[in-house]
């Protein structure tokens, strides 16, 4: 099992307040309001920070590339109030892709209803169907760089959603704890779920 | 109890990797792999097949993601704008306010919040029943009159006003290089479309702060008889006289135009219909084959 101990969640809580400190050099307390400009400064770092890992995720959760752009500028925006409100700056990141997902999701589930355009469940493998391939490996291959890529593609895809979420996010940089709040279970499944999705990866890298 | 010949779980192999391993089980497993070549021949398995996923992963999307300056600028446009509707709404910095008068004005706020979501949502619904045909009211616009959101969704660059309302003429009405022209008609998919049948035309025109990339620019088809380049030309000048008289603030001016041209003219000249002095404006010389923009030529002059 993870480890869920009070040291853990210090050194977690540590590092995401040094981001906090970094952003907000001046005004780290929550009682001190920071300035409109510097919030404004802060909000800017993130978006050139977290721009590309938010539309990488949100793209594969299914939307368009037009409507992750929408979600990318909602949360930011979400965030300019969240702070501007003087709420908690404690770790951010993880405060940013929990609005991503839950934004995206709502975003898909309106796409659905109102345009019935994408099928249930429709992922990226649906969109490309040229990453179908054969998953299984064949150990005497030797596989190039490429086919190995498309090879994990495969893989991916074939994963349950929230096993492929997890590895996304991870993928992403954000640690158990925040993919366990993003996703809304426990610290536990993130482990197991981890585990049990590289075990095939590796299975299909043929390592 | 932990037996130091006992091998790591991949479980354990991964949170110690990824650092979610603390404490003096931490120090076990660091000892563990120092000793056993086998474990960490697995963890060197798990290592690589992370770093290939990880590639895989960017390469698969990373494709997909258009340039950051236009969103870039238009989140710093959007923040901006909200910083200052704050700044004008706001009564948190006043101490004399009594709590009741805070919560009264925190409930506004939200409401104000609520009421900007809602115009957001719904401008966002009856744009998708515009494209997809769906209410009848405004199913009459032509096809091709509106771009396609996911390959033109606007770009701009940061711009003061006072720029904007002083550009010179010859910046509004710049042509597309022939470049841009080709890789936009192949975008859209109708590379071998001949000259006539389309003009390349700035989504945010460039004297709204709209900039020469793929991102502003599509393929407006020339036979469109009722929602055509003369009406968005119209629409265009009117949103630069409003910004530049001070009566819209631009960040507006490029959202709504990029959003829905169609609905941002409705919203500006208050018709459902285009003003027929607009539609029919050059009607008599379509031939409109060239790679000029020409809708920018009569634009802010």
């Amino acid at each position: 099992m993870p480890s869920t101990d009070s040291i853990a969640d210090s050194i977690i809580d540590s590092i995401n307040d040094s981001i906090s400190q970094l952003i907000f050099p001046a005004t780290a307390t929550a009682e001190v309001a920071a300035k409109p400009s510097e919030i404004e400064f802060a909000v800017m770092h993130l978006f050139d920070q977290f721009r590309s890992p938010l539309l990488r995720y949100s793209l594969s959760l299914g939307i368009s590339v037009h409507d992750a752009e929408e979600v990318t500028q909602e949360v930011f925006l979400a965030l300019f109030r969240h702070l501007q409100l003087g709420r908690s700056r404690q770790n951010l990141r993880g405060w940013i892709f929990r609005v991503a997902h839950n934004l995206a999701l709502k975003q898909r589930y309106a796409n659905q209803t109102s345009r019935d355009r994408m099928e249930s469940g429709e992922t990226i493998a649906e969109q490309h169907p040229e990453l179908h391939i054969d998953p299984s490996p064949n150990p005497e291959e030797h596989l190039s760089s490429a086919q190995r890529q498309r090879l994990l593609q495969a893989v991916l895809q074939a994963l349950p959603q929230t096993d492929q979420n997890c590895l996304r996010l991870r993928a992403e940089g954000l640690s158990y704890r925040d993919i366990a709040a993003v996703l809304g279970i426990s610290l536990g499944s993130v482990s197991i779920s981890l585990t049990r999705s590289i075990a095939r990866l590796v299975r299909a890298d043929g390592r | 109890m932990f037996r130091q010949d006992l091998h790591i779980s991949d479980q354990e192999l991964i949170e110690s990797a990824d650092g979610e391993i603390t404490g003096r089980r931490a120090v076990q497993v660091r000892a563990h792999l120092a000793a056993c070549w086998s474990c960490r021949a697995r963890m060197a398995d798990i290592e690589s097949t992370i770093a290939d996923f990880v590639r895989s992963h960017r390469q698969a999307l990373d494709g997909q993601l258009p340039s950051s300056n236009g969103p870039r600028a238009l989140l710093r446009a959007r923040i901006t704008q909200l910083a200052h509707e704050t700044k004008v709404h706001s009564v948190w910095q006043l101490p004399q306010f009594t709590s009741a008068a805070r919560i009264a004005a925190l409930s506004v706020a939200i409401m104000g919040v609520a009421i900007l979501a809602a115009t957001f949502i719904g401008g966002a619904l009856v744009e998708h029943s515009i494209h997809h045909g769906s209410d009848s009211g405004v199913a009459s616009i032509e096809r091709g009159a509106l771009p396609e959101r996911s390959l033109t969704p606007g770009a701009t660059r940061s711009v003061a006003i006072s720029e904007v309302c002083s550009m010179p003429h010859e910046e509004v009405v710049r042509e597309v290089p022939d470049s841009i022209r080709k890789r936009v008609l192949q975008e859209y998919g109708i590379a071998n479309a001949r000259p006539d049948d389309y003009e390349i035309d700035y989504l945010i025109a460039p004297g709204l702060g709209g900039v020469e990339d793929i991102h502003n620019l599509w393929p407006e088809p020339s036979e469109t008889e009722r929602w055509n380049a003369h009406v968005k030309d119209a629409l265009e000048e009117r949103l630069h006289q409003l910004v530049c008289s001070g009566n819209l603030d631009l960040p507006t001016a490029q959202r709504d135009i990029a959003t829905n041209w169609i609905a941002a003219y409705k919203k500006y000249f208050h018709t459902d219909m285009p003003l027929s002095v607009h539609s029919h404006l050059g009607t008599a010389s379509t031939g409109r084959g060239d790679q000029q923009p020409k809708s920018k030529r009569s634009a802010f002059s």
